[in-house]
């Protein structure tokens, strides 16, 4: 009886003690990154890495840097793609989002550098995920539209410091559901 | 042996009390010495009959009524936490010797401050169901140790004051939290509850106890968006359906009836026993 009664109350304050361990599981789908992958635009089927693309955002808040790409780099490298996928983020409390693209951009060669831009419109809508979690904001690219063409769900343009003609050939938009980051939004041919 | 295991007993609850609860200092203390004194004099005199009542069953009444109390963790919660206010009642019905039937009836108001959340429960609650006394007592005594079940329902509101959105890749910098002010009225759950209990007699009539409880969620009525972080009277929730809580009760006996005990023959040899 005297083993029940104590086991009762150790188990009684334990439960009093209990401290909140909640933390967001890296894997739980929360805010979405818009994806793009790179194509030839000679094979269209081919995917085609791009070689030290930097992507910097444009506005108030961006990091001149650009985005990290890679975490592990070094304080150059880290900011540079190389593959033929990259996620950038969109933002939360905007329905704009304009970013330049500037390929080869370790080069010392100028000339080969090559900078386009484009600017995405979308409308946002929050969603519950979880007590760790919180909120996430999912995005609706709006649709192309050639009668009011600033507000298309993507618009690519030449950057005007540069004026070095764009590299991106083609751009396909494969969904304008901008909801999990396992899937391509955006296709690019170049 | 029977003296120090009372003590302990009682002592336990003691110091129960006094870890919990500050506000209960002056009571449960006051009620110590009275405690040990009781047992003394209840315990000599069928020590003293025992010798010669080989024959002579000494006549054992057992008390049935209704006992009600309050949760006391509840009250005082609201005292020292200014995110809470509740208040919990509690009662049972003697039904046989060792069941009884027990309802609990509860009002929370509580505010959750997680990371990235911050909301409000606010509702009433309603438990019903049994007791098991597994217990033995000496003699008069009227001490509990219960095992029980409960079905519990609540009819609450679940407030979403203001969150975050969580963005692992904050390029554009970190967002504040966000006003929300989204109220979620109407809602409604439904659990079941193993309940494990103690309830020591301290004075006469007044016990003090202490119980905990596993819950089961079988319904769960969410908010649109949103979901319910606390239940009134089941508590957090988890993930899964389960959720945990416990009380510390002090609750007055009221009795109506008594019965006799008859069982002479276990009578007689219950003292060879000891």
């Amino acid at each position: 009886m005297k083993k029940i009664i104590s086991l009762l109350l150790v188990f009684t304050f334990g439960l009093s003690s209990c401290e909140k361990d909640d933390i967001c599981d890296a894997n739980t789908p929360t805010t979405p990154r818009l994806v793009i992958k790179f194509y030839s635009s000679a094979d269209p089927s081919t995917p085609r890495s791009v070689t030290n693309l930097r992507v910097v955002g444009i506005g108030p808040g961006a990091d001149p840097n650009g985005i990290v790409f890679n975490e592990n780099g070094t304080s150059t490298t880290k900011y540079l793609a190389n593959g033929n996928t990259i996620s950038i983020p969109l933002k939360i409390d905007e329905d704009i989002t304009g970013y330049k693209f500037i390929l080869d951009s370790d080069d010392p060669n100028p000339d080969v550098t090559n900078s386009d831009i484009i600017t995405f419109n979308y409308t946002r809508q929050t969603s519950y995920v979880s007590r760790a979690c919180g909120f996430k904001t999912i995005f609706l690219l709006n649709e192309q539209t050639t009668e009011l063409p600033n507000t298309s769900g993507y618009i690519r343009t030449d950057d005007p410091d540069t004026g070095d003609g764009v590299w991106m050939k083609t751009l396909n938009l494969k969904t304008r559901n901008i909801e999990l980051e396992n899937e391509t939004h955006l296709e690019i041919l170049f | 042996m029977k003296h120090t295991l009372k003590y302990y007993f009682s002592l336990c609850f003691v110091f129960a009390m006094l870890l919990g609860h500050a506000q209960e200092i002056k009571d449960s203390t006051a009620t110590k010495p009275i405690v040990t004194e009781k047992p003394k004099t209840k315990t000599a005199k069928p020590a003293v009959q025992e010798v010669k009542a080989d024959t002579i069953v000494p006549p054992k009444t057992d008390r049935y009524g209704l006992r009600v109390g309050v949760d006391l963790y509840k009250l005082t919660r609201g005292f020292y936490d200014k995110d809470y206010k509740g208040v919990e009642f509690t009662g049972d019905w003697r039904l046989t010797k060792r069941y009884y039937l027990a309802a609990e009836l509860g009002f929370e108001d509580k505010t959750t401050d997680d990371d990235r959340l911050n909301s409000t429960a606010t509702g009433t609650y309603i438990k019903g169901g049994f007791d098991y006394n597994l217990y033995d007592n000496w003699l008069d005594m009227e001490n509990l140790i219960t095992i029980g079940l409960r079905g519990g329902f609540s009819s609450f509101s679940q407030d979403l004051n203001s969150y975050k959105i969580y963005n692992s890749n904050p390029y554009w910098g970190e967002k504040p939290s966000i006003e929300a002010n989204q109220k979620n009225s109407g809602l409604s759950a439904a659990w079941l509850e193993v309940a494990g209990g103690i309830k020591a007699e301290v004075f006469d009539n007044l016990f003090v106890g202490f119980g905990v409880q596993l819950k089961l969620l079988v319904m769960n009525n969410k908010p649109s968006g949103f979901d319910n972080l606390y239940i009134p009277g089941f508590n957090r929730t988890y993930d899964g359906s389960f959720g945990v809580g416990f009380n510390y009760t002090v609750s007055y006996f009221i009795p109506i009836y008594k019965k006799k005990v008859i069982v002479p023959e276990i009578q007689k040899q219950a003292p060879k026993k000891k």
